[in-house]
């Protein structure tokens, strides 16, 4: 049954998914194929500061401790368990894309892991053939066409686009942690979250290591690997080169230069 | 007559195998020098392994004209002197930055995967780097045929296209604190990548 307080959440979610779709409506589309739509770069700035500054300060430093601390087998099992909760978001996913054959082998992926793999602790699907996949419903609605929208950087979240942020409502509803006593959910939201911090650890050095400018490095690197993974790892190669095809319409010749 | 076209179709095959060879080749020996970089990366210094590894960049990635795209239209403004000085200044960095992420090795190896053209004398090369515990990285290049000989122009890491995030990312400095600001945070980040 659901609780008076998850309704409140529910109200929440709903009028999160109503802004978000008033603010695509809202904003410019850019038509620079490689001006990406950051119409909102000024807020978007200002709430990645305030992530970075709490993430070095507070979850960084928790997430290095809780990797040092947490011997790698049972953080496997923990983001096993996280991940197979979450799988059914997956699944239904693949089946508003079409991806029946997907849908179906993730399904037993499902059940096989929340059975032979206790709840979810212990990935057993993997070696039997059955891959994990990637899906969700921003990659659903840029399958049946639906435009990115602008670039958001939200609170806590992190970067997303507009049509991104809508898998907040499916993912939420259909995580079985929604339904259950919010004593029970805060403490595991929390593990979830240094766990996953944790696992992103290593990203978050090479990012620091190779960006000049953190933001538009994270907006980049966001909004191609969503491209990406919409196209399942196989993006059309004719926007492979892009890039050059707006630099060859100004080619003038003077990029061939000899190193000294 | 049956000869002939056993020979002509022979030739064609020798021939278009000789062409994809020549365009996979500065990828083999990047990977090739990658790994053996990996293997001597306990027994060496971070200089031993840029000196190393400079000439096959040098050879085998066109700096200048990746440097061109990467500025975009600052380019054109700025004297040749100094587009001579970020084009050093980023073989600098693509080198340091090769070194300091490919530095252990635990039996990985690189796998060709194919070859696609995307428009006369550029192509797009599809490898994957695989490793033992970890799902593989797909590493795909963009290579291009400048004169007689082809080099790399774009590295495109799991779908994230180096190029197109630093062009990005310059873009942003650029603007904001100037040209001169990119440089010296280029020139920070070379000091950050060598071991202290």
């Amino acid at each position: 049954m659901v609780s008076f307080y998850y309704l409140k959440v529910l109200k929440q979610i709903i009028f999160l998914a109503l802004f978000c779709v008033l603010v695509g409506c809202a904003t410019t589309q850019t038509t620079d194929k490689y001006t990406k739509d950051d119409s909102l770069e000024p807020a978007n700035r200002v709430f990645f500061d305030i992530n970075e500054t709490l993430d070095q300060a507070l979850i960084k430093p928790v997430a290095e401790v809780y990797a040092d601390v947490t011997p790698n087998f049972i953080r496997t099992s923990i983001t096993n368990f996280f991940e197979n909760l979450a799988y059914l978001n997956v699944i239904l996913n693949d089946l508003l894309q079409g991806k029946i054959n997907q849908g179906l082998s993730d399904t037993v992926r499902f059940v096989a892991n929340s059975t032979m793999g206790i709840g979810g602790l212990f990935d057993v699907a993997t070696p039997m053939g059955l891959p994990e996949n990637d899906e969700d419903f921003g990659q659903t609605l840029a399958v049946w066409g639906v435009d990115e929208g602008s670039y958001l950087y939200l609170p806590f979240f992190g970067p997303n686009t507009v049509r991104d942020s809508t898998d907040f409502v499916p993912s939420t509803l259909l995580n079985p942690f929604f339904y259950i006593s919010s004593t029970i959910l805060f403490p595991v939201t929390a593990i979830n979250a240094v766990n996953k911090r944790a696992n992103l650890l290593e990203a978050s050095n090479i990012r620091d290591e190779a960006a000049v400018d953190p933001y538009s490095f994270t907006r980049e690197a966001y909004l191609q690997q969503r491209e990406y993974l919409i196209h399942d790892g196989n993006p059309p190669i004719t926007g492979y080169d892009d890039v050059f095809s707006v630099d060859d319409e100004q080619n003038d010749g003077s990029g061939v230069l000899k190193i000294e | 007559m049956l000869s002939s076209y056993l020979i002509f179709f022979t030739f064609s095959l020798y021939a278009g195998t000789q062409y994809e060879q020549a365009i996979q080749e500065p990828i083999n020996q990047l990977h090739e020098t990658l790994i053996n970089i990996m293997v001597i990366s306990d027994t060496t210094s971070f200089e031993e392994r840029y000196t190393y590894l400079e000439p096959v960049i040098n050879k085998n990635f066109d700096t200048a004209l990746i440097s061109k795209v990467i500025l975009g239209r600052y380019w054109k403004s700025i004297d040749e002197k100094i587009k001579v000085r970020f084009i050093n200044l980023f073989n600098r960095l693509t080198i340091s930055t090769y070194i300091s992420r490919f530095n252990s090795y635990d039996n990985q190896i690189f796998k060709n995967i194919s070859i696609e053209q995307l428009k006369e004398n550029r192509y797009l090369v599809k490898t994957e780097f695989l490793r033992l515990k970890e799902k593989p990285i797909s590493f795909n290049y963009i290579i291009q045929k400048n004169g007689k000989k082809w080099r790399i122009i774009s590295v495109i890491a799991n779908g994230i296209n180096d190029l197109s995030l630093k062009r990005a990312e310059y873009a942003a400095i650029i603007k904001k604190d100037g040209f001169e600001v990119l440089v010296k945070k280029l020139e920070q980040k070379i000091y950050d990548l060598q071991p202290n």
